[in-house]
């Protein structure tokens, strides 16, 4: 396995980014990436309606909040959101920005997983990006894991 | 001017959408469009094919980017590379939209009043921009239904309060597209003009690109090697021109006749276009019509004034939209307010108009309701400032769906501010 890194984020760490560098040999054909994080959904109902409405009082206009809070269940359940981003030596190589808390990915000269660009793997320092665009749990365990195939295994 | 049908928001499922690009082309064209912008969030590996699709769906597709970021959804289009949206910081989004244009692309804030973070992470505006300037267009109606929706409702405002100031930006539609799911709800499109000759063009560019070739190459390098303008960038160009006009049924169009030429949307009328006489008799040359030597003359006597031109034609995307029959009301509006209003009834079921019909005997035809309105060049309260005004647009109001609602609006023209007047 070339990479295998596992963290826990909170809320405040919402609208940050991780950068993880790795490096990549010669003769590399395909990647495989597993992206995962957990839990997914806020199930506490009434914090979830919290959060809610402080974001309605920022952007909702105070004579449309009231409207806004008899339809609030249409925003429910609040999700956490961490997407991933592909780096290779010279630049970027897409994004996956969908909401799967389970992202099986793989990248290659001619296919890549919808999101990635398929083109040479380069040998040098590669980086993967999660974006956390919003953790809404007291805690949220992310996972990386990257393998890498040559000729002789693919 | 050929006015093409587009969506300027649309998602594969190489973000979160749940379409491939062909059934997103293939559902474009059965609702009447000549043309859809591709914008998935943070990635253009979608338009891998895209030529493939192209010439089997007859369908333009431009290629874009949402940068889906964490202070602001932000639409690019006609980039040629990737322009890095994970830099922005909520006080530099003007370097973001910098690096956008050095690849050749247009910037237009997405959805800019959608409620952000938790419920839709990033949607709502949040970055300082420094430079209004530097912004090409506002998404100011997002989604289907969009005339109703209070949140398009205040990005129309923020569009007109950027205009009042002064700036001179952009305003489109984008339903933010994201499955084949049918609705019933009103669809809204962005009609953008270009010129016949660049139409024609472009026949000889489409296709010439060999395309198929995985990677950087089919993804990212996209207009580059054409020569001649495409229909493609002939859009992209009449898009950063702001020569469009939004609407959720009948195309509305508007030209303003000045100093003896004739401007559209978009464009900007000098300030001496408007001056009285010497300007006029100087202008009037081979494509002075009739009616231009009155209003010269007319001149000398009356403070001089603008022949508002509007057209509006029911004929579009026919079928595949509808208004119950009414008298709609047709606005010109600036920054002085609504200027005027006009009536206009719906064409009745046989295609004929109350209004003026220009027909040629041809009464299947639903001939285009043509009006023209004349303005007075300078403010009218106080003639002597020779102060014009700063931008003209028109809109159509009407009752969609048991709402009175705006039904469809131009983009702007606008009035340079005369020498040494402070703008
Ligand atoms: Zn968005
Ligand atoms: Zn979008």
């Amino acid at each position: 396995m070339l990479l295998d890194k596992q963290g826990t984020a909170t809320p405040e760490d919402s609208r940050t980014h991780i950068r993880i560098p790795f490096e990549l040999g010669e003769g590399v054909e395909r990647l495989e990436l597993r992206f995962e994080y957990a839990p997914k959904t806020l199930d506490d109902r009434e914090r979830a309606l919290e959060l809610l409405r402080d974001s309605y009082e920022r952007y909702i206009l105070p004579e449309h909040r009231e409207r806004a809070l008899i339809r609030a269940e249409r925003h429910l359940p609040l999700k956490n959101l961490i997407t991933l981003s592909l780096d290779d030596p010279e630049g970027y190589r897409g994004a996956c920005h969908r909401h799967d808390p389970v992202q099986e990915l793989s990248i290659s000269r001619e296919q890549a997983s919808p999101g990635l660009i398929a083109a040479e793997l380069l040998p040098g320092t590669w980086s993967v990006t999660l974006s956390l665009h919003c953790i809404v749990t007291d805690t949220c365990d992310y996972r990386l894991r990257i393998n890498a195939f040559g000729e002789a295994k693919s | 001017m050929r006015w093409l049908a587009c969506e300027l928001h649309t998602h594969t499922l190489h973000s979160d959408g749940s379409q491939t690009l062909e059934e997103l082309a293939r559902g474009a064209v059965g609702l009447g469009f000549d043309a859809i912008a591709l914008t998935d969030h943070n990635t253009m590996s979608g338009l891998v094919g895209k030529e493939e699709i192209e010439r089997q769906t007859g369908l333009r597709i431009l290629p874009g980017m949402e940068w889906t970021t964490f202070y602001g959804h932000m639409v690019t289009i006609g980039l040629s590379e990737y322009a890095d949206w994970r830099q922005a910081e909520r006080g530099g989004i003007d370097e973001g939209i910098e690096d956008v244009h050095r690849f050749g692309g247009l910037a237009g804030l997405a959805h800019p009043f959608r409620i952000g973070s938790p419920a839709c992470t990033g949607c709502f505006w949040e970055y300082e921009i420094g430079d209004w300037n530097a912004v090409d267009y506002i998404e100011v109606w997002s989604g289907t239904s969009p005339s109703i929706r209070t949140d398009n409702r205040r990005a129309f405002e923020l569009w007109t309060d950027k205009l009042n100031e002064g700036y001179r930006l952009a305003a489109t539609s984008g339903r933010d597209w994201h499955n084949q799911n049918a609705t019933d709800e009103p669809i809204s499109v962005t009609y953008l003009g270009i010129e016949e000759s660049q139409a024609v063009e472009e026949q000889e560019g489409v296709g010439q690109r060999s395309g198929g070739a995985a990677g950087r190459e089919a993804g990212l390098l996209l207009p580059r090697k054409v020569r001649t303008e495409s229909e493609t960038e002939a859009l992209i160009r009449a898009l950063r021109q702001g020569r469009a006009s939004v609407t959720i049924g009948p195309l509305l169009t508007m030209t303003v006749e000045s100093g003896g030429r004739s401007y559209g949307i978009g464009s900007a009328i000098p300030a001496a276009a408007e001056e009285p006489i010497s300007a006029v008799s100087q202008a009037a040359g081979k494509s002075a019509a009739e009616s231009l030597s009155d209003s010269a003359a007319d001149s000398l006597r009356n403070p001089p004034s603008i022949r508002v031109h509007l057209t509006l034609d029911f004929s579009v995307r026919s079928g595949l939209w509808s208004l119950p029959e009414q008298a709609l009301r047709l606005k010109l509006c600036s920054e002085r307010g609504e200027e005027r209003t006009l009536e206009v009834l719906t064409p009745t079921p046989d295609g004929r108009t109350a209004e003026r019909l220009d027909g040629d005997g041809d009464a299947a035809a639903l001939s285009p309701v043509r009006l023209a309105v004349e303005l007075p060049a300078v403010s009218e309260a106080d003639p002597a400032s020779r102060s014009s005004r700063r931008w003209l647009r028109a809109e159509l109001w009407g009752t969609a769906r048991g709402a009175y609602v705006r039904i469809a609006f131009t983009n702007a023209i606008y009035f340079d501010a005369p020498e040494g007047a402070n703008c």
